[in-house]
């Protein structure tokens, strides 16, 4: 193999790259025409707009403007870190300028399904701005200076995941970065925000790949797109043409179309052929993947010197007339998107947010879009069908072949139902990515993804209570011991006889169970030892 | 929890268990014109009667399981188990034959076990190896159209030219024919008749490939080694003809990826192999040749029709293809050198025992795990790290 290569790398100059086959896979209908139709539009600024500024729990929100004040377009509002990393968080900034009404959590749209904390601000409709710093020339800035650039503009993984971009480009201190892996594999159906931004901006994109090509210092990037989106590619050929020197670093790869291409480690096999370990980081690999969207906002960010304010979101489904992609600023509502799409009210069944295999339904239209709402869905009666009723599993196989991570979904489905955790990790439940492929094609209609998630709850909840009650039956058993070794410590002094306290000392009784007769002061000694380790180990754990 | 609901995802195939129970039942199609045009009416009465009792059996299981019975009816696939099931019966069984067989295997073999998806062993073969243990007899002739007829027929209460020669000029599908099947299938009625046991045996016969190993390869090889035509009208080239159908319908399967191709393809695989391996022309020890095995008797409809029967066999990819070759096996070897004459229902009832723990060790390999590469390695038991 490494010879095949080495003679490859001879012809072409390094490694061709080339999409190569991975496991399982659907075609749904892509339903993507509609929205394509039309060219990205600008929202009229909305009355009122709720900016999410992070979850509560998870992670530490610095409030930096309160309720009342008056903020001007691209003032910071907030600054959002994830625990546990140690990194300066991402700030979010106000769309547009306007006062501060409230600051409480509300629904967002969104894949979370949480509540997050959301500042209200009433826009003023003046959108004054404050003065940005472009950096037209940015080849003079160093990779540390991109970094921080692009984090101080609050840039997040724009296709679902909403990693801190910057945090993902400075690595882990692991090798150094060889690929960089523009997705523009937007595989599922109604979502069409990439696709229609390739279409009209692709020259942004392209620098905007080549400037995070810079931040992480990768020596190559990619740009991997579906083979069914000749515009696009079209777009992406032409802007590279453009830029002639950038041309020879960067490359375009075609990859087949079918979902889900676009998830980061089969998308990663399919154009470099490095098939990333369970629980192994593509950093780890030199591997770093960005959405198409975070590299016009990379672009947006250092060029224009702009905070990331806005999106790019589909607006789709039956119910709406002129469905279309919309730059849309945060915090703005569902329902003032699918109004500006002339919503019939009537004919809106639901609202998805997300595309029709992975969404999330919404719960009120209210909800408000943030930095991964890459697409909203109103969607009619008759289209987004509710499944049919649930049958018997035939063990058809359909779902493994389907299964983009090889699992056997009939099999993790059996041990749902009875919840065997030992046969269920055995099966690998936890490297199902909840794609919805098994879903799609069973013909019995079982709801394999949300019982995988039921599942995958449980296994952790289950988890978390072992751990704890693991923590506290150790003090328990330790307090035991001390108490019993303080009562025994107390009758030879008491009696202070030298051959009993002797034997006392010899043997002191077992911590974990008295019965079982005694042991000796070395081990004891030991025991104590290692249960406080234990008890310090944890505690850094839970402080950490 | 917020205002969110789950529930994705909202898309489906629109596949569904009955829209794959009616493929398979188009896909019989060709084998049974087939089998009517060479054998006559016996194989539609042998499935009208298994239907009737299939649907019966099952409603009633239904009725007992307190499930609702239009909507598992409705997913057809009583009505391929009661097709398999017919085919696998000799044309020209008594009524009652097949209706036990076909009661036993709906309410035995599938409702007591759990229904649709819980059956460990193919229903329609549970039945067929029932009927084959406790009526041998009855299970082994089949009804011979217009080959040479073994036996006396002096009497002709039924219509029915005494004549060899006139007899062989009556078509298959002939209202004479019809009622004659009709009668075998239902022998009360013929009340009237003085030698209808003599007649039954004149006409039953068996399989080539039994034919040919009682026979001890004398008639039938001769004829195949000199080359006879595909289309005469004997009986070995009834089941060609047969077996090709079938096969035409498999093919079709696989094209509307009702089935996937591992396990009929390792059957057949390993029939041809074997068959293939232990062929000597001319020697003192001969078994057949391969295409004898192939298109002799019911292999192709036992590759492709019974033994992916997806609740009873293997699963996965690996399992799959050790089930077919498990099951080409026991096809060959219960031929050659068991006392059964075929050995389709017993093999893939083999093969079902097997399955199982075939798809306990054949599991494929999961993405991204037992990976070792630059010294990272996997974790399959716990959970990603978070980011």
């Amino acid at each position: 193999m490494s010879t095949l290569k080495q003679l490859a790398s001879k012809f072409f100059g390094h490694d061709p790259v080339f999409a190569r086959r991975t496991a399982g896979g659907i075609q749904p209908l892509p339903f993507k025409e509609h929205s394509l139709r039309s060219r990205i539009m600008s929202t009229p600024i909305p009355p009122q707009l709720t900016i999410p500024i992070g979850t509560e729990g998870s992670g530490e929100i610095t409030r930096l403007v309160d309720i009342g004040e008056q903020v001007l377009k691209y003032q910071k509002l907030a600054i959002m870190s994830l625990s546990a990393k140690g990194r300066s968080g991402v700030p979010v900034h106000a769309p547009t300028s306007g006062v501060i009404t409230s600051i409480e959590n509300s629904i967002v749209a969104d894949h979370s399904q949480q509540q997050q904390l959301c500042i209200n601000l009433t826009v003023d409709g003046h959108d004054e701005a404050l003065q940005l710093e472009p950096h037209t020339d940015y080849s003079k800035l160093s990779s540390t200076d991109l970094v921080s650039l692009i984090r101080d503009a609050g840039v997040i993984g724009m296709g679902g995941a909403g990693f801190p971009t910057a945090d993902k480009l400075s690595g882990y201190g692991k090798p150094a970065i060889e690929f960089l892996i523009i997705n523009a594999a937007e595989c599922e159906p109604y979502i069409t925000a990439d696709e229609a931004l390739l279409r009209e901006r692709a020259d942004s994109v392209v620098l905007g790949a080549e400037i995070l090509q810079r931040a992480c210092a990768a020596q190559r990037c990619i740009i991997a797109i579906e083979d069914t989106k000749p515009d696009a590619i079209a777009a992406i050929k032409q802007s590279l043409q453009n830029e002639a020197n950038y041309e020879q670093r960067c490359e375009l790869v075609l990859v087949p179309s079918k979902y889900p291409a676009g998830s980061e480690r089969q998308l990663i096999q399919c154009v470099t052929g490095i098939e990333i370990a369970t629980g192994q980081h593509p950093t780890e690999q030199g591997i770093v993947m960005h959405n198409v969207g975070t590299a016009y906002a990379a672009y947006e960010a250092i060029v224009e010197g702009k905070p990331c304010i806005s999106r790019f979101t589909t607006l789709c489904g039956q119910a709406l007339k002129t469905p279309k992609n919309f730059e849309v600023l945060i915090g703005t509502a569902a329902h003032f998107l699918f109004e500006l799409c002339g919503i019939d009210a009537g004919r809106k069944q639901r609202s998805i947010v997300g595309g029709s295999l992975m969404g999330v339904e919404l719960d009120s239209d209210k909800a408000a879009t943030c930095k991964t709402t890459n697409c909203l869905i109103a969607a009619s009666a008759n289209e987004l069908q509710a499944p049919a009723a649930e049958q018997a599993c035939i063990r058809c196989g359909f779902c493994a072949d389907a299964c983009p991570s090889k699992l056997l979904p009939q099999q993790l489905f059996a041990f749902s139902k009875t919840l065997d955790t030992t046969q269920l990790l055995e099966h690998g439940l936890l490297d199902c990515i909840e794609c919805g492929a098994c879903d799609y094609v069973c013909p019995s209609q079982l709801p394999l993804v949300s019982t995988y998630k039921e599942s995958k709850k449980f296994i952790e909840t289950r988890r978390q209570s072992l751990e704890y009650s693991d923590y506290w039956q150790q003090r328990f058993q330790f307090r035991q011991y001390r108490v019993k070794k303080e009562k025994d410590q107390a009758l030879s002094r008491k009696l202070d006889a030298p051959v009993q306290s002797m034997q006392a000392a010899e043997q002191p009784p077992k911590a974990q169970n008295d019965e079982a007769g005694f042991i000796s002061k070395e081990q004891a000694s030991k025991d104590i030892a290692a249960a406080v380790a234990r008890v310090k180990f944890r505690r850094n754990e839970k402080n950490k | 929890m917020s205002g969110l609901k789950a529930g994705a995802p909202f898309q489906h195939s629109g596949r569904s268990i009955a829209q794959l129970m009616q493929t398979l039942l188009y896909a019989l199609l060709p084998g049974i014109f087939a089998s009517l045009w060479f054998f006559g009416f016996g194989i539609l009465i042998n499935i009208a009667i298994a239907i009737s009792f299939a649907v019966f059996a099952e409603a009633a299981m239904l009725r007992l399981r307190n499930r609702d019975i239009s909507s598992h009816l409705s997913d057809r696939s009583v009505l391929v188990t009661a097709l398999l099931f017919a085919i696998a019966i000799p044309p020209g069984s008594p009524w009652w034959l097949v209706a036990l067989g076909i009661v036993f295997a709906i309410v035995i073999a599938k409702h007591l076990y759990g229904g649709l998806g819980q059956n460990p062993f193919n229903p329609a073969m549970c039945g067929y190896a029932m009927l084959l243990l406790a009526f041998p007899l009855e299970m082994t002739g089949w009804h011979i159209p217009n080959g040479v007829i073994n036996g006396p027929l002096t009497v002709d209460n039924l219509g029915i030219p005494t004549l060899a020669a006139e007899r062989e000029s009556l078509s298959p599908l002939s209202w004479i024919r019809f009622k004659q099947a009709l009668l075998l299938a239902f022998p009360f009625a013929a009340s009237g008749a003085t030698d209808i046991t003599e007649f039954v045996d004149g006409l039953a016969m068996a399989t080539p490939l039994i034919e040919f190993k009682m026979a001890g390869k004398s008639a039938i090889l001769a004829a195949r080694e000199s080359g006879a035509s595909l289309f005469a009208t004997g009986s070995e080239t009834a089941w060609e003809i047969i077996n090709i159908g079938y096969l035409l319908g498999g093919l079709f399967l696989l094209y509307k990826k009702i089935i996937s191709w591992h396990i009929p393809l390792a059957i057949i695989a390993t029939v041809f192999s074997l068959a293939a391996l232990f062929y000597a022309p001319g020697s003192v020890a001969i078994y057949g040749t391969p295409y004898l095995h192939l298109f002799g008797s019911a292999t192709m409809i036992g590759a492709f029709f019974i033994a992916t029967d997806p609740v009873s066999a293997a699963t996965t990819s690996t399992g799959k293809l050790v089930y077919g070759v498990i099951i080409g096996v026991s096809i060959y070897s219960i031929r050659v050198w068991g006392s059964y004459l075929d050995s389709i229902a017993f093999a893939v009832l083999f093969g079902n025992f097997c399955a199982p723990i075939l798809d306990q060790y054949c599991r494929p390999r999961i993405f991204g795990h037992r990976l070792r590469r630059n010294s990272v390695r996997s974790r399959p038991n716990e959970a990603p790290a978070k980011p």
